[in-house]
C-alpha cells in the first residue's frame, strides 16, 4: 500500500505544485 | 470566460475528488495475481499517461498545424501549443514516476531500457527541448514557426508509444482498457477508472485555461514595456 500512497501523493502533490507555480505566477505578473 | 473557468474548476475538483475516494478505499483490491492492492494505480498512471501523450501532445499538435496553415495563423494558436507543451511536461514527469512505482514492486526494478519506458523518456527530453527552443528566438514570429514545426515533428513520437508494447517485446503490459476483443477490467474497478479519464482531463484543461491566461498577461506586459523602450528612446533623440 506504501507505493500506492507514494503514486498518489507524487500525482497530486505534483498536479497541486504546478498549478501553485501558475497562480503565483499570475500573481506576479498583476503587480 | 471566466464562467467557463469556474466550472471546469468545480468539475476538476469533484472528479478527483471521486477518483481518489474510489481508487483508495470504494473499489476492493485486485486478485493477487493482478497486483492486489497496487491495481490502485491503475486508477491514476494511465490516465495521466493518456493526458500526456494524447490530451495534451494532440493539443499542441492541431494548435501548431493551425499555426502554420496562413488562414489560421494567430498567435493565439502559437501561445495554446507553447502552454499544452509545457502542461505535457508535469504529466510525463508524473507517468514516468508513477510508472516507476508500479514498475518497482511488480518487476523488481525503478527503470527498465525497455520500449515503453525509454520512448516515453526520449519525449520527455524532445519536449524540454521544444521549451529550451522557445527561448532561442526573442523574434515572436521565427519563434512560433520553428516552434509550431517542432511541436508536430515532436508528435511523430507518440504513435511509437502507443504501439511499442506490440511492436517490442516489453516488460509493460499491453493496452489495458483497449485490448482487442475484450476489456480487461470489470465492475467499480472499470468505472473508477474511465472516471480517472475524466478528471484528468478536466484538469489538463483547467490547467491550460489558466497556463495561457498567465501567458496572455506576460505577452501583454512585454507589449508594454517594448513600448516604453521606444518612447523613451525618441524622447532621448528629441
Amino acid at each position: 500500500m506504501n507505493y500506492v500512497i507514494a503514486g498518489y501523493a507524487f500525482t497530486f502533490g505534483g498536479t497541486a505544485l504546478y498549478a501553485a507555480v501558475i497562480w503565483w505566477q499570475g500573481r506576479r505578473g498583476r503587480h | 470566460m471566466k464562467f467557463t473557468q469556474r466550472y471546469l474548476g468545480v468539475a476538476t475538483i469533484v472528479t478527483l475528488v471521486a477518483t481518489i475516494v474510489l481508487g483508495l478505499w470504494v473499489t476492493p483490491p485486485a486478485t493477487q495475481a493482478q497486483g492486489g492492492d497496487l491495481a490502485r494505480l491503475l486508477y491514476i498512471h494511465p490516465a495521466i499517461a493518456w493526458v500526456a501523450l494524447y490530451v495534451s501532445f494532440g493539443t499542441t499538435t492541431v494548435a501548431s498545424a493551425l499555426y502554420l496553415w496562413r488562414r489560421t495563423r494567430s498567435m493565439v494558436m502559437d501561445r495554446i501549443a507553447y502552454c499544452a507543451m509545457e502542461v505535457s511536461v508535469v504529466y510525463i514527469i508524473l507517468t514516468l514516476i508513477t510508472g516507476s512505482i508500479w514498475g518497482r514492486p511488480t518487476w523488481g526494478v525503478w527503470w527498465a531500457w525497455d520500449a515503453r519506458l525509454t520512448s516515453t523518456a526520449i519525449l520527455l527530453v524532445l519536449a524540454l527541448g521544444y521549451l529550451a527552443l522557445r527561448r532561442a528566438n526573442d523574434d515572436p514570429e521565427i519563434r512560433a514557426r520553428r516552434s509550431a514545426v517542432f511541436g508536430i515533428l515532436i508528435a511523430l513520437n507518440v504513435p511509437v508509444i502507443h504501439y511499442s508494447v506490440l511492436w517490442w517485446k516489453t516488460l509493460h503490459q499491453g493496452p489495458t482498457l483497449l485490448t482487442p476483443g475484450q476489456i480487461a477490467v470489470h465492475g467499480s474497478m472499470l468505472w473508477t477508472m474511465l472516471l480517472s479519464f475524466f478528471a484528468f482531463t478536466f484538469q489538463f484543461f483547467w490547467l491550460l485555461r489558466a497556463r495561457y491566461r498567465v501567458e496572455e498577461q506576460a505577452t501583454q506586459a512585454r507589449g508594454i514595456e517594448q513600448a516604453d523602450a521606444i518612447a523613451a528612446r525618441q524622447r532621448e533623440g528629441a
